[in-house]
């Protein structure tokens, strides 16, 4: 009996996909510190609160989840809790049909989703505040945190 | 004569050099809801819109129907811009924001502009904004005959010059210029003239120059023979060998006495005291 050899090849399959959902930072967030122990982004408080925006070209295909922060990325030596409070609300849409998104929102800890279901832009601005131990001075030095967008695929 | 002046000043015209300056307005919508558009730098010419951008918060109650439409109207009938947003069913208090881009339109075809609502409604915080673009060329309107006005400044112009027949050969000035022409060329004659000279002095320079060259060459041969020669003359004598062998002593001494010389002592001595008086007159000079 004659041993037949098998043959074989590898085709490569080759693709692009382009994001149809583009995060992009709109204001900078900057920490005001009305009270020793605490730090806000709020204007009220003297900061300036953050705003991203996300740029959708597909409907009804993504969802925006943006987390505020629970803790600083940089900060100086600290000895004491830090309890932390945030919220994300949208603050501008490209289209009217976009203003059932914060009453649709959803949130948990300290994350809110919202379901992008039009194309467009929308912009979300986040809260936070920062309170340090029980009335306790921060300690002077640079703080900064970090607000987490991103963009889920539906 | 007219149309020779406005053919010249088309073509200054099509040589000038044109530049777009952009600039965007302040809130059109700030103190109502309509606006004119009065835009741009004062005496500005050839603004074209090329964007509009607005934002306003509606508000209303959510079962409401409103519609919201930011517009302009065109000269001649109709809108030259228009965006509705239909807010009917849905949450107002969140504001709400649109950017167009607008294919340069001519500011002349823009009329007010205005935020409409029909139904149930209202919106706040309204801001409306252009964008433009524009140049300063023809702020003199003669600048460019594109420029509206252009041919009625030219005639005004036109009118307004007395034009009188003129003959150049008339004006002092000019027959001035003609006389320091011919004073010229008759200089430039005159230098022509020394440069001719000057250029035949100077071949006749270098003629005597090349006599001078020939002349080295032939003595430098010349010499250079006269050392070839030498060599062949001066061989023979380092050619020369001495005999070999012992040379004897040939003078002898007869009385093995060698006597003094009295005349050459006599010389000597005369000689010296010719010298101590050459010597000794150098200080009697002052006597």
């Amino acid at each position: 009996m004659t041993h037949v050899p098998a043959y074989a090849t590898d085709t490569p399959i080759s693709g692009l996909v382009q994001t149809r959902c583009l995060i992009t930072t709109d204001t900078n967030g900057v920490f005001g510190n009305p009270l020793p122990s605490k730090l806000s982004t709020a204007s009220a408080d003297g900061g300036v609160v953050p705003v991203v925006r996300y740029d959708v070209t597909l409907a009804d295909a993504y969802l925006a989840k943006v987390t505020t922060p629970t803790a600083f990325s940089t900060s100086p030596s600290l000895s004491d809790s830090v309890a932390w409070t945030g919220s994300t609300a949208v603050s501008k849409t490209s289209d009217a049909a976009m203003s059932g998104y914060e009453a649709a929102k959803v949130t948990y800890g300290s994350t809110t989703q919202f379901d992008l279901t039009k194309a467009g832009s929308t912009w979300f601005s986040s809260t936070a505040t920062a309170v340090y131990g029980v009335s306790k001075s921060f300690p002077g030095g640079s703080y900064t945190a970090i607000v987490l967008a991103e963009c889920i695929a539906k | 004569m007219k149309r020779l002046v406005v053919a010249l000043l088309a073509i200054y015209a099509t040589s000038a050099h044109s530049e777009y300056l952009y600039g965007i307005t302040g809130n059109m919508a700030g103190t109502g809801h309509t606006w004119g558009m009065n835009i741009g730098p004062s005496g500005s010419q050839s603004l074209k819109i090329n964007g509009v951008f607005y934002q306003y918060t509606p508000v209303k109650n959510l079962e409401d129907d409103m519609l919201v439409h930011v517009r302009n109207k065109k000269v001649g009938g109709g809108y030259i811009f228009s965006s509705t947003d239909d807010w009917s069913g849905l949450q107002g208090g969140i504001p709400i924001t649109k950017g167009f881009v607008i294919d340069n339109l001519p500011i002349e075809l823009w009329g007010d502009g205005s935020i409409d609502i029909e139904g149930t409604g209202s919106v706040v915080d309204a801001n409306v904004v252009y964008s433009y673009k524009y140049n300063n060329d023809c702020i003199t309107p003669m600048s460019d005959p594109s420029c509206s006005g252009y041919i009625d400044a030219v005639l005004s112009m036109m009118g307004e010059s007395k034009i009188e027949v003129y003959d150049p050969l008339a004006d002092e000035n000019i027959a001035d210029v003609i006389d320091e022409k011919a004073e010229l060329d008759e200089e430039v004659q005159q230098e022509d003239d020394e440069k001719v000279k000057a250029k035949d002095r100077l071949q006749r320079m270098l003629s005597g120059v090349n006599d001078s060259i020939l002349y080295a060459n032939v003595t430098s041969q010349n010499l250079l023979m006269f050392a070839m020669s030498r060599n062949n003359n001066l061989s023979p004598y380092y050619d020369k060998r001495l005999a070999g062998g012992e040379y004897e002593e040939t003078v002898a001494l007869n009385d093995g006495k060698l006597p003094d010389n009295k005349k050459g002592a006599r010389v000597g001595l005369a000689q010296q005291l010719l010298h101590t008086e050459m010597v000794n007159a150098q200080y009697n000079q002052g006597d």
